[in-house]
């Protein structure tokens, strides 16, 4: 990539606040808000799927870490009344911590072990949150309040969402502000010493564990970033949703952040980006079709699949070079 | 031979679009009604039926020119969401009804949805109609929500007195998916059978909802040897299933649910093993129900192919919310003047026999009128039908 | 107990066959197919319409359902995995096309056949009583001699016919399979097949006993998922160990921690990964990446 980084941040920053907010208030489709938002949400999660896939173990189980990460913000927020602000860095710290204690021994598994593994891992996610009693079991955690006010020696960074107007757009800000983020954290990673040790792990681990790279280390460190994104996301849902319950992430979310990093390539940093866009934006579009909607969106997955086995940036158009095998 | 298919596919694509951008012209007005629900996946029938009837009641509107409200005279138009059982999804399908200008929804069906639905539909002013029991949505401080049946909470008590006072029940056992609705569903019915003076004898065996064999499942539960077994929320795919392995077990007490059911559903699944199951209903069975309910079958049988009666009971929120914005045109574009009217509301119910009225209640169960008022029909399976055991109210 | 073991035995032989086919086809062409469970849904379907709408013989639906998902099988193969294997740089890009056929299969189904539960009339009417230790019906028993009749089937054609050994030969190592002179193409198309077809006569055969509908094919699939986990990916044995295990926790689970219900399924989830992060390669698994 020839672009520098900090002026693709810039980039990236200027269309989903400037732009995209532009285009909305022009063609007054303001219910796309939340459909961005939800796609902004859904691609930080999808973000840390595409690094466990970075160290080439095929996640199936983020939907696991955002489960947790919204239980954990809705319970500091509603028991402790803590600020939803603060229990949002929380949140992915908690997941980070409990990825660590579980990706200890399930990390040593590869290809599908591991990918079946993380998929009953959402499963195990659900029913513990049916059967603990801090997560109040099947009834759910309802009436969260809205994000309140954070501030700092009296100057307010952030507004109570509550009294906002629309605090539609201010998720919709709030959102992209940490996808943006996320991105760059990401972008910054794989283009650091850890990234190219990431890559040694994904084309060999025995091989680059004989070098004396610290596998093991490595290996929970990159699972325990991707759970804090997770965690975060989910976080930042339940908020918005204002109530968690054990089915609010479930094993089909977690197949389908992992079908996000494919759409959008596995090679490529924005890849689960787009693909969080295409293909959850594709489903909301297609919504004037009725009973077609899921037929003509399958069939539109498979030829893109057939069109493009390696997703949708490795379009020759974008793909500058970063040809790996 | 991929140029082709995408050929075919892409020519299929735009004819099915042709077909929608099709729809006849009419000289009324439209009135959008939204439906979110699931329509996809693994719960696919509870949306589907719901949906149907909505559509079903629509075309018939239309097709006998139009529903009057005020001096004007509208064309119903349903604009259906496909949630995917997805409370995330759900909220993007409530958003997508404030887009449309629309104030007034059915659904969404599960407790998750309905929940996480109700921030935007505050925001927006829209009165929404789930199919979810969760007290906490139509108590105050929520207020746009509207149960649009009888809650288990409600039907359970009448259904376990009338088992014990005229079958002599005294054993209750109960079992239940491990998923929040019929989880909420089972500690509800428990409450409900041990204030009444049965004696629970199992009330924590529960399953996944994909299970194919529930003869493990069910074993520990006939063991206990219970008078009347309790399928707490159980759905309609399961329930036959259910019903036969308890049967095979050797299990000759008394089976019923909480929920709606299909009687072909039934007959398919557990043939003659299904006699004597108890479920709650709508008005169509024979007894009850009126010519205009007959017609409603006819009609949707005639649009869908099969008629599925789980739609009894779904038949009659989209009747609420015409009837409700008649007595009030100002509600059209005004949820709170839906509101006010909710309170004193009060119409003929069509699809009854008898003197029963269209009116919200609630009082008693939530502190405000937010419940439609259907009649608590219990139906029991007999040779692929469903006849009426009794019929019920709720304040 | 017998009771317990007798449950346990009926849903392995079940469980098993669903996984055999999944396994058959990982073992072949390291796919794995998110769509398994919805071909099943779809096999279940065809014996339906057969029997209880055409009203042929039950046999007849069950071949159908086979030679119905065989073909399609073979189709998915050639004009969909083969060319995105061919062309993509990771395998593992396949889930997502097996997930869109999931999909897809999941549209086609619910506009075909509906979205109600559907069933079949009872095969043999009765229930075998032995002295209250051991209750089955016979409806039952005969689907699970037919099952593990089915298992036994496929055991013997993959050991002694020419295509079951080529079979083999190229789930062992690809490369030498080719060199030796296998039709690699011709045998990826015809395991895929068959790998479909079981999953369709399994819908045909659990038809009878626990009916069909749209919902089931994701979860069978994860299940299936589970099994082949359990004994070993891509091992016909392993698949077939991995479904009676998983039939016998399930049926003792349910009765040992009956009391505490809400986390039997749980137990069993968290031992399954207690007992994969010891054993990574499932029971018999080769360890590969």
């Amino acid at each position: 990539m020839n672009i520098k980084k900090p002026l693709l941040v810039i980039v990236l920053l200027l269309v989903v606040l400037v732009l995209v907010p532009w285009l909305i208030h022009v063609s007054g489709r303001w219910d796309f808000y939340y459909t961005l938002t939800s796609v902004a949400l859904l691609s930080i999660a999808s973000a840390g799927v595409w690094l466990t896939f970075y160290i080439g173990r095929i996640n199936i189980g983020q939907g696991a870490y955002t489960l947790i990460g919204g239980y954990a913000s809705a319970i500091l927020v509603t028991k402790l009344g803590m600020n939803f602000w603060l229990t949002l860095p929380l949140a992915g710290l908690i997941c980070a911590l409990i990825s660590i204690v579980i990706g200890l021994p399930i990390l040593r598994l590869r290809g599908v072990y591991f990918a079946m593994v993380t998929l009953v891992l959402t499963e195990v996610a659900r029913l513990t949150a049916l059967a603990l009693p801090i997560t109040n079991g099947a009834k759910g955690i309802v009436n969260i309040p809205m994000p309140t006010e954070l501030s700092f020696f009296g100057i307010t960074i952030i507004p109570d969402f509550g009294t906002l107007e629309n605090p539609k757009l201010a998720f919709y800000i709030a959102s992209v502000i940490m996808m943006v983020l996320c991105y760059a954290a990401l972008y910054r990673i794989v283009n650091s010493r850890l990234g190219h040790l990431c890559r040694s792990l994904q084309q060999n681990e025995e091989l680059s564990a004989s070098i004396g790279v610290n596998t093991a280390y490595l290996r929970v460190l990159a699972y325990s970033i991707s759970s804090f994104m997770g965690g975060i996301a989910g976080a930042s849902f339940v908020s918005i949703s204002q109530s968690v319950y054990p089915s609010s992430f479930q094993v089909v979310d977690s197949v389908n952040f992992m079908l996000n990093c494919f759409l959008g390539g596995l090679g490529f940093v924005l890849g689960p980006m787009l693909g969080t866009l295409v293909l959850y934006f594709g489903w909301d579009l297609l919504f004037t079709l009725g009973k077609y909607q899921l037929l003509i969106y399958s069939s539109m997955l498979i030829l893109l699949m057939v069109w493009l086995p390696n997703g949708l940036l490795s379009l020759k158009l974008f793909n500058r070079g970063a040809k790996k095998k | 031979m991929n140029k082709r298919l995408f050929l075919k596919t892409a020519i299929a694509g735009i004819l099915s679009v042709g077909l929608f951008s099709g729809v006849a012209l009419a000289a009324n007005e439209t009135l959008k009604i939204g439906f979110v629900g699931v329509t996809s996946g693994p719960a696919a029938a509870w949306g589907i039926s719901n949906q149907r009837s909505m559509e079903t009641r629509a075309a018939w509107i239309n097709e006998t020119g139009g529903y009057k409200i005020g001096d004007k005279t509208y064309d119903i138009e349903i604009v259906a969401f496909d949630d995917q059982k997805d409370p995330k999804r759900a909220i993007a399908g409530m958003e997508k009804m404030a887009q449309e200008g629309i104030h007034y929804v059915v659904g969404p069906n599960v407790d998750d949805g309905a929940a996480a639905v109700r921030p935007v539909a505050e925001q927006n002013g829209i009165m929404y109609f789930p199919y979810a029991f969760p007290k906490s949505l139509y108590e105050a401080p929520a207020s746009n929500a509207v149960l649009g049946m009888v809650a288990n909470y409600q039907s359970g008590p009448a259904i376990y007195k009338y088992m014990k006072d005229e079958k002599g029940v005294k054993k209750v056992a109960f079992v239940a998916a491990n998923e929040s609705d019929p989880l909420s569903q089972r500690t509800g019915g428990v409450a409900a059978a041990k204030a009444l003076g049965l004696e629970v004898v199992s009330d924590s065996v529960t399953y996944q909802v994909d299970t194919t064999d529930f003869t493990p499942v069910l074993l520990p539960v006939v063991r206990s040897k219970p008078d009347l077994l309790v399928l707490s929320g159980v759905s309609p795919a399961n329930a036959p299933q259910l019903i036969r392995s308890a049967r095979e077990l050797g299990y000759t007490g008394l089976i019923s649910t909480e929920t709606a059911q299909d009687a072909l559903v039934l007959k398919e699944g557990a043939g003659d093993l299904a006699n004597g199951f108890i479920s709650v209903g709508g008005a169509s069975t024979p007894e009850i129900a009126t010519d205009m309910m007959r017609e409603f079958v006819e009609r949707y049988t005639k649009m869908f192919g099969e008629y599925n009666d789980e739609s009894n009971t779904k038949v009659y929120a989209l009747e609420y919310i015409l009837e409700t914005l008649k007595a009030d045109p100002a509600g059209i574009t005004d949820a709170a003047a839906f509101k006010k009217i909710m309170d004193t509301f009060e119409a003929p119910n069509p699809y009854m026999k008898g003197d029963a009225v269209l009116k919200y209640v609630g009082m008693s169960s939530f502190g405000q009128k937010r419940q439609v008022a259907v009649p608590l029909v219990v139906n029991v399976y007999k040779d692929g039908a469903f006849e009426t055991l009794f019929v019920a109210e709720v304040d | 107990m017998e009771q317990v073991l007798a449950n346990g035995l009926y849903l392995g032989a079940q469980y098993a066959l669903i996984a055999l086919g999944l396994t058959l086809i990982f073992s072949l062409m390291n796919v794995l197919n998110f769509a398994h469970g919805q071909m099943y849904v779809f096999g279940g379907f065809v014996t339906y319409t057969v029997v209880a709408q055409l009203g042929l013989p039950f046999i007849v639906g069950l071949i159908l359902s086979g030679i119905v998902l065989g073909v399609m099988g073979a189709l998915i193969e050639k004009y969909l995995f083969r060319p995105v294997i061919a062309r993509s740089t990771r395998e593992e890009s396949t889930m997502l096309l097996a997930a869109g056929i999931a999909f897809f299969l999941d549209a086609v189904i619910l506009l075909l056949f509906g979205e109600k539960q559907r069933g079949i009339p009872k095969i043999i009417d009765g229930v075998l009583n032995w002295d209250y230790r051991i209750i089955m019906p016979y409806d039952r028993i005969l689907i699970g001699v037919l099952a593990i009749a089915a298992i036994c089937i496929f055991i013997m054609y993959m050991q002694y016919s020419k295509t079951g050994r080529a079979m083999r030969a190229l789930a062992q190592d690809r490369v030498a399979a080719e060199l030796m002179g296998v039709d690699v193409k011709y045998y990826s198309m015809i395991g895929f097949a068959l790998g479909a077809m079981l999953a369709g006569i399994v819908g045909g055969l659990l038809v009878s006993i626990t009916g069909i509908n749209l919902g089931m094919g994701g979860p069978a699939s994860i299940k299936a998922f589970m099994m082949i986990m359990i004994g070993g990916a891509g091992i016909i044995s392993g698949a077939i160990a991995g479904g009676f295990i998983l039939g016998m926790m399930e049926s003792v689970g349910l009765l040992v921690f009956a009391a505490y219900g809400d986390i039997t399924y749980l137990m069993i989830f968290v031992s399954l990964i207690i007992f994969l992060a010891i054993r990574p390669h499932g029971l018999m698994g080769k360890p590969w990446g």
